[in-house]
């Protein structure tokens, strides 16, 4: 899907102007640990913050943000290696505005500058912890060229693997709260959920809501119905989707990299997706068959 | 007894939050609606409060209560959203799943009820990553929202699913609204229906009700409406309702009494309760066999 099919939507439709995601941001107290697990995802490491301990990881299209701030670490319980999905920034056409709309239709302003970054990029509470932020400058001149000192060893656009891109995120809901978020992503950013029996990945339980922009899908799932006793299910964001159109391919090439995927029982490798076993931290990633970006 | 989906209101219990939460417990009750006056008064402070409730191993049932809310501009708009967000922190603090918002009794232009709706939206928004369910519901006195049939309308217009209805009999009764308007309302767009008789035969005017709703309330099934009462029982169980039931009993004088006597009066009332949805259920279980037979 190409930017041009955004452009031609209303903005009743795509109201804050969603043209994708500019990064995404993980926080842990251990950001080698994080930052080796990346490398293996085939994200190579390219600049750090001029001032907090912060770093930037990309590869193709995608670009990651490891945020290890001590400021941002006294507000959470991170501890050890533990690894938390902690912020989407979402491109937009005029982030004020976006922001503007956000807050005034019932978002939660985050305090100015609490984010990674030093320039003020407008953010809103998420689920649990996270934070979306709202990101208009990336077309000329990216937000990291102000913040972040690139390392001139290594290229600052590293191919992706297997043409590997951000596809989506999924979200743990309450119990009974699915609906409750549907119809909040729907009005504050414009998601709708995809029609029953359509579906991506190999992991298909819960909802699927697609972007504005058709570039970015979010999956929210709850806990299963079926157990009879209480399970701990917070509200939080739970695992980074990677898009790839050739699933084995990228599969084949992260394996020889050293990363392991599930291969029993339901969740297998599939030409639709496949899941990383954990890595430190109790990250993981799943592939999912996309084109998404394909003719980009 | 079965007291497992009946909730108790604190409104209705004399003495701190730390004796309401303990003498509601001993009482047999496993739930507890809280006000935020209950928390924010705590001689021993917020935090304290929080701790209190979420040790003492009673489920909130939720946490009044918002007023005046909706349909405000400018600055009163914005302060009235600040209030709001600080409710909605206090509930999640003690893991209160529904914030009950009462339509606003503040004079509004004519045309406000898109103002109104867009506002209450906004509400059941900002209580989603809060992971609080918003219930409205109308007080007969409101400028605009007067009846049940009016905040159902309402809930329909805000069209969000964080955004439920708050279901008063003594407002039902009050107005004297008929029955049939409870057939329209999707039963799992009900939050919460609040129980509580009085004692007054009639109530005419706006003030009256306001005064008989907020100090002369009886527990169900000791006031002089109990036919009317049933009778809304048991079309709430007809159309499918099947949540909580909360004893909302404003009443000045049983603040005068010990709260053990007055959780007594609220077993009673649970028993009453059970048996009206019971005396329907009976006939129908018997007709179902004999036409197997």
């Amino acid at each position: 899907m190409t930017e041009n099919n955004s452009d031609v939507l209303s903005r009743s439709e795509n109201p804050l102007g969603l043209e994708g995601v500019e990064f995404v941001e993980y926080a842990t107290a251990q950001p080698e640990g994080l930052g080796k697990t990346l490398e293996l995802m085939g994200f190579a490491y390219i600049a750090r913050h001029r001032s907090r301990r912060v770093f930037l990881y990309r590869q193709g299209t995608m670009t990651i943000v490891v945020n290890a701030d001590h400021e941002m670490l006294n507000g959470t319980d991170l501890q050890g290696d533990s690894v938390t999905l902690s912020g989407i920034a979402f491109r937009v056409a005029d982030a004020s505005s976006a922001y503007r709309h956000m807050v005034d239709l019932g978002a939660w302003p985050i305090p100015t500058r609490a984010g990674a970054m030093e320039l003020n990029i407008p953010g809103v509470h998420g689920v649990g912890d996270s934070v979306i932020y709202l990101v208009d400058r990336h077309r000329d001149f990216s937000i990291f060229d102000v913040d972040f000192v690139f390392d001139t060893q290594v290229s600052s656009q590293p191919p992706a693997l297997a043409g590997m891109h951000f596809f989506g995120l999924v979200q743990y809901v309450g119990a009974g709260r699915m609906e409750e978020w549907i119809d909040f992503y729907d009005q504050l950013l414009g998601f709708t959920p995809l029609p029953q029996g359509e579906s991506f990945g190999i992991l298909t339980r819960g909802s699927l809501l697609k972007s504005p922009c058709n570039q970015f899908y979010l999956q929210l799932f709850g806990p299963p119905e079926d157990v009879s006793y209480d399970i701990e299910w917070d509200e939080s964001l739970a695992r980074l989707g990677i898009g790839t159109p050739d699933v084995h391919a990228a599969v084949e090439q992260l394996q020889a990299r050293g990363v392991t995927f599930e291969e029993g029982g339901l969740i297998k490798v599939t030409d639709k997706g496949a899941l990383t076993r954990m890595f430190p931290g109790k990250v993981h990633f799943e592939l999912v068959a996309s084109r998404i970006g394909a003719a980009s | 007894m079965n007291l497992s989906n009946f909730s108790m209101d604190t409104v209705a219990l004399p003495g701190d939050l730390a004796g309401k939460l303990d003498a509601v417990k001993k009482a047999g009750f496993s739930q507890i609606m809280l006000w935020a006056k209950d928390l924010a008064n705590y001689p021993g402070g917020f935090a304290a409060a929080v701790e209190l409730v979420t040790t003492s191993g009673l489920k909130v049932t939720g946490l009044q209560v918002i007023r005046d809310y909706e349909g405000l501009e400018g600055s009163q708009h914005d302060c009235k959203v600040d209030l709001a967000k600080a409710t909605l922190k206090m509930c999640r603090a003690i893991n209160a799943p529904l914030l009950i918002v009462c339509s606003t009794t503040v004079d509004l232009p004519a045309d406000s009820a898109t103002k109104m709706a867009q506002d209450l939206r906004k509400l059941a928004n900002l209580a989603v990553p809060q992971g609080v369910r918003i219930g409205y519901k109308a007080v007969p006195w409101g400028s605009v929202t007067r009846s049940n049939e009016d905040a159902w309308e309402m809930v329909m217009a805000v069209d969000h699913a964080n955004f439920s209805l708050v279901i008063d009999s003594f407002h039902l009764m009050a107005n004297q609204t008929e029955l049939d308007s409870l057939e329209e309302i999707d039963p799992q767009k009900i939050a919460l229906l609040q129980l509580a008789d009085f004692s007054a035969t009639e109530i005419r005017t706006p003030r009256d009700k306001r005064d008989t709703s907020i100090h002369m309330r009886v527990f169900p099934g000791e006031g002089v409406h109990s036919s009317e009462l049933a009778a809304i029982l048991r079309r709430l169980e007809r159309i499918g309702y099947r949540g909580d039931i909360g004893f909302l009993v404003f009443n000045d004088d049983y603040h005068q009494l010990p709260q053990e006597d007055v959780l007594e009066h609220a077993r009673r009332s649970a028993k009453w309760v059970t048996d009206q949805v019971l005396r329907r259920s009976l006939p129908l279980r018997m007709t179902a066999k004999r036409s197997v037979a």
